[in-house]
């Protein structure tokens, strides 16, 4: 490879690359920051929205706790879409969040999922203290979104002290999906709308909505941002009607 | 179909940034690396550990450090974004989270080259009145350019593969900062294997030929 | 030349006050010695805490004041001993690498690059790439790119050193063909007696960093105190002789000295070069008053005694049999035999005693 090549090369990629990074400045691009489960439904939502708005939506996905940190340092988010309190109250006692423009919007159900080919006969959270469940997983009730709320179920039903030997702190919904479907444990706790992902789990049992934890998705607008009008516009069309039969559509629970 | 258009896009996008990132610390990984190869100087022992450190502290660690740093509460951070340079969820951030992760990488690879120059060559060549910018251009350089190469493209894989930073510092944003890593850690968190295994695929493909090239290159240098 | 300088080193602090000026000066001491540090030191490549180097009056370092030429100014040709040519260069480029600076103290003589290669006999090698070169044709093109920067003063760091016996006396007649020609001064570090015979007007004895003793070297290397000051302490006898015959059933060959004197040394396979050199330690020769019978010393040829010097209990005696001999006694053979001024002794040498160079 002589230098000149090498260098032609160079030139080459970095001309492809500066080409293709130039935004577009004209209309204005929301940006949003949501927690992983709701990438499918926010994309739905998302694509209706700007079929009928000026406006760009784009997306920012990860863990919630990383996206209140990222916003706390001053990420230029719109609109944070959180998958649990705790996080959108950090936000909100560091002054980060548009006062009144808080709303709780969705909810989850909590549900237990066994591996597809399962023969075991759980039908109740009572029958996982069965003998036959060896290991449970569960996204890390100390830390964990879902975890923390199955934990806090389980102990309102008397049963967290009785299960917790069993249970096997895993990363995040994704990793329960993949112990459960990997055989390495009986059952896993997850939220309705995760179990879809996965096609080689089924769900054996759905915690009522009323007994259930109180699973709250919340939704704010951010204080700094620079493009209020149109975050504002998107927020009510997510919690108008439109935005709200596509969570269901999802398996959310809508709070009306 | 799983080879979308979306798929070259994050490809390309992850090509341009990493190349990017790999040509930025390039300079400054060579000078530091001279200098740690050739010179002694106060609170040297200090600047390899810091050096070092993105190497072995967890990425989501470092990726907080930059966070701190670049972000709009800190004073710098601050100053950038007054000019309108902007960082976090921007396609900058993705570049200097791969350059400040493959950064050791590139400056270890590069400093072992360098002192396997012999001084002796360097010294010589200083007699017959070859200036210091001479001396290294012309004598240090050529001797050493296996294993820079071999640094660049060991530092361009890493980059490459770069997510904890990347994520925190840049965010995940389809289409603006979303790299391979990032792309597949989405479709593995909705579920979306096959397209994940694609990108994976990828991935693997363009590490391995790095690497084998960078490792290649090692193997081939003559030992002076 | 004048150089004076101050170097801590790991064991010792090298200490050199001196000032001379010759063609060639050697530089004569044991390894360890601080030899090579004094070049690094005069190049300008090595840091000293104090002194003064100065070379046909430029001053090139001066502690007290201030001045410090970096080595790209001091007009310095460095041969190393490895010769350390560039290997990424060709001969050519590697030649001319020095020869477009500036030097404010340039040699009086022209110096044409095409006079250079004759006279080292290197100018069909300039398209050779320099990992195919052989040791000898190495250190030629690193004098000759030496040279060609044309510098003041040139160094050379054992350069012999690295070559097998043979080809050192190759390149010898070359070494002394760049003092003739070029009329660079020459900086010559060796521990190789035979170098600085052949090569040098000079010599400085360095032991341990310190200067023990500098003049002309055929009589400074000899006087006493400086060889029993040598912690190798050996002296060898060093003699050009000619080749006669070998008898590889006796095992030996005999040889004639330059006045005349045959020897008798181990056998070896009758050589190219009729020329050779052979040596026999000072230890390693007896004296007898009377001719000895019997004895297995197929060496035995009549001499005078011209010098004696004693320290410590050891003589050393010069001893003139056709050839000057050193012979290293105790003090106690010389008063046994009553040996002293112009006494006429025997010498005895094994065969096995002389070794070619």
């Amino acid at each position: 490879m002589s230098t000149n090549k090498i260098i032609c090369f160079i030139l080459l990629m970095a001309l492809l690359f500066f080409s293709g990074m130039r935004n577009a400045a004209n209309a204005d691009e929301i940006l949003v920051a949501a927690a992983a489960s709701l990438t499918d439904a926010l994309k739905d939502i998302g694509k209706a929205y700007q079929a009928k708005s000026k406006h760009k939506i784009l997306l920012t996905l990860g863990p919630s706790n990383f996206l209140a940190r990222q916003i706390d340092e001053g990420a230029p988010a719109d609109m944070f879409f959180s998958a649990d309190l705790a996080q959108m109250d950090l936000l909100e006692k560091n002054g980060r969040l548009e006062p009144g423009s808080r709303k709780n919007l969705l909810s989850n159900q909590l549900v237990i999922v066994v591996p597809a080919d399962s023969k075991l006969a759980i039908a109740s959270p009572k029958d996982l203290l069965k003998s036959d469940v060896k290991k449970i997983a569960l996204a890390d009730p100390a830390a964990v979104p879902v975890g923390v709320y199955t934990s806090k179920y389980l102990a309102d039903e008397g049963l967290w002290d009785k299960m917790k030997p069993k249970i096997v702190p895993v990363l995040d919904v994704r990793a329960t999906l993949a112990s459960v479907e990997s055989g390495n444990v009986e059952a896993g706790f997850v939220y309705k709308t995760d179990a879809a992902i996965s096609k080689k789990v089924k769900i054996v049992f759905e915690v009522p909505i009323e007994k259930g934890p109180k699973i709250t998705y919340p939704v704010a607008l951010i204080k700094e941002s620079k493009k209020k009008e149109a975050a504002r516009d998107f927020m009510n069309y997510v919690s108008g009607a439109a935005g709200k039969s596509a969570f269901k559509k999802y398996g959310f629970v809508v709070f009306e | 179909m799983i080879f979308s258009v979306e798929t070259w896009q994050i490809t390309i996008f992850s090509l341009g940034v990493g190349l990017a990132s790999t040509l930025l610390i390039l300079p400054f990984g060579i000078v530091l690396a001279w200098l740690f190869a050739r010179k002694e100087w106060p609170l040297k022992s200090v600047a390899e550990t810091i050096v070092l450190l993105p190497l072995v502290m967890p990425p989501v660690s470092t990726g907080l450090i930059l966070l701190k740093i670049f972000g709009r509460r800190s004073p710098f951070g601050q100053w950038l974004y007054n000019r309108g340079i902007e960082i976090v969820f921007n396609w900058k951030g993705v570049l200097i989270a791969m350059a400040v992760m493959s950064f050791p990488l590139l400056v270890r690879s590069v400093r072992t080259s360098f002192s396997e120059v012999n001084p002796r060559l360097e010294q010589i060549a200083a007699t017959l009145g070859a200036s210091a910018l001479k001396v290294f251009f012309v004598i240090t350089v050529p001797l050493a350019y296996k294993g820079i190469v071999a640094g660049a493209l060991l530092a361009f894989a890493r980059a490459l593969g770069e997510f904890g930073a990347t994520i925190l510092l840049a965010g995940n944003i389809p289409g603006k900062t979303q790299t391979l890593s990032l792309a597949i850690f989405n479709f593995v968190q909705t579920g979306k294997d096959s397209e994940a295994y694609a990108l994976l695929g990828i991935t693997v493909i363009l590490a391995f030929t790095f690497v084998w090239f960078s490792e290649w290159l090692l193997r081939t240098r003559k030992t002076v | 030349m004048l150089l004076r300088c101050r170097i801590p080193l790991a064991h010792f602090e090298l200490d050199i006050d001196v000032s001379f000026d010759a063609r060639v000066t050697s530089i004569f001491g044991p390894s360890g010695s601080g030899k090579t540090t004094l070049l690094d030191a005069i190049a300008g490549l090595r840091a000293i805490a104090a002194g003064e180097i100065a070379v046909n009056g430029s001053i090139l370092f001066s502690s007290a004041r201030g001045i410090n030429r970096p080595p790209q100014h001091r007009g310095i040709g460095y041969v190393p001993q490895e010769g350390a040519l560039f290997p990424h260069l060709s001969v050519r480029k590697n030649i001319l690498f020095g020869a477009e600076r500036d030097t404010d103290a340039g040699t009086s003589h022209h110096l044409s690059m095409d006079h250079v290669l004759k006279v080292l006999e290197i100018s069909r090698l300039l398209s050779r790439p320099v990992t195919q070169l052989s040791g000898g044709e190495a250190q030629r093109v690193a004098l000759a790119r030496a040279i060609l920067s044309r510098p003041q003063l040139l160094l050379l760091d054992e350069p012999l050193a690295a070559l097998d016996i043979g080809l050192k006396e190759r390149i010898l007649p070359y070494l002394a063909r760049v003092r003739d020609e070029f009329g660079i001064p020459m900086i010559y570090v060796t521990h190789n007696l035979t170098e600085v015979l052949t090569l040098a007007d000079w010599v400085l004895v360095l032991q341990q960093g310190k200067l023990v003793a500098q003049g002309v070297p055929k009589e400074t290397l000899r006087s006493a105190n400086t060889l029993l000051q040598l912690p190798d302490d050996r002296f060898d006898n060093v003699f050009a002789v000619t080749f006669m015959r070998s008898d590889r059933e006796l095992g030996n060959t005999q040889v004639r000295s330059a006045s005349g004197t045959e020897l008798l040394i181990p056998y070896l396979p009758p050589p190219l070069d009729p020329k050779l050199q052979i040596r026999v330690s000072a230890d390693d020769i007896l004296i007898a008053t009377e001719r000895p019978a019997g004895i297995s010393a197929a060496n035995v040829f009549q001499g005078t005694i011209r010098g004696i010097e004693a320290l410590n209990g050891e003589v050393m005696l010069t001893v003139l049999a056709g050839d000057e001999f050193l012979v290293r006694l105790t003090s106690a053979a010389v008063i046994r035999l009553r040996l002293d001024q112009d006494t006429r002794v025997f010498l005895i040498i094994k065969t096995r005693s002389f070794r070619v160079l």
